[in-house]
């Protein structure tokens, strides 16, 4: 597998923009890092492109969409870790 | 199985299990190379299948949750997630 993945900056920024608008409908904020966040954002992109779906870019996907239905962003344990730490990552 | 290895101080065997595309894994290896400590990582999601199976039975014996980062100080100690201090702590000259 490799991680020779080509992600534009474009193409970050406009996902940026969109998970913006989807989270702050959903009474979400993103990281104000946006440093931070450009990093999360660029993980999901890779991660769309090896697996066909966003699985979250801080676990581990087994490459099966319905065995990683639970992490594919946003994912389950989003509520339980915004309520425990007032972040998912 | 390619483990990377970090050249520096020698703190023991320092095995740092990350995922490529997580920052926070990104940022506890920016934190050792800092720190100048000797160490290996090992981007887990890159690894092919049965290797990654078997680096994941490694990682779920000291972190049952087995997620990232986790690192392993000596065989003896480990630390879940980029805690700084912790690991500035557990690794200071």
């Amino acid at each position: 597998m490799s991680d020779k993945v080509a992600i534009s900056q474009d193409e970050i920024n406009r996902q940026y923009e969109r998970l913006k608008r989807q989270a702050e409908a959903g009474g979400y904020y993103l990281n104000p890092d946006a440093k931070f966040t450009m990093e999360l954002v660029k993980g999901l992109l890779v991660n769309e492109r090896r697996y066909g779906y966003q699985a979250c870019p801080c676990r581990l996907a087994a490459g099966d969409r319905d065995e990683d239905m639970d992490i594919i962003c946003p994912c389950y344990y989003r509520d339980a870790d915004v309520s425990q730490y007032g972040a998912c990552y | 199985m390619a483990l990377e290895h970090v050249s520096g101080r020698n703190m023991g065997r320092v095995v740092l299990y990350a995922l490529s595309t997580c920052p926070w894994c990104n940022k506890t290896k920016q934190l050792l190379k800092d720190l100048g400590v000797d160490h290996y990582y090992e981007n887990v999601d890159l690894l092919r299948a049965e290797d990654r199976e078997q680096v994941m039975k490694t990682v779920e014996k000291w972190n049952p949750a087995c997620s990232f980062p986790t690192l392993v100080i000596n065989d003896n100690k480990c630390i879940v997630g980029f805690k700084e201090d912790e690991i500035r702590e557990a690794l200071k000259a």
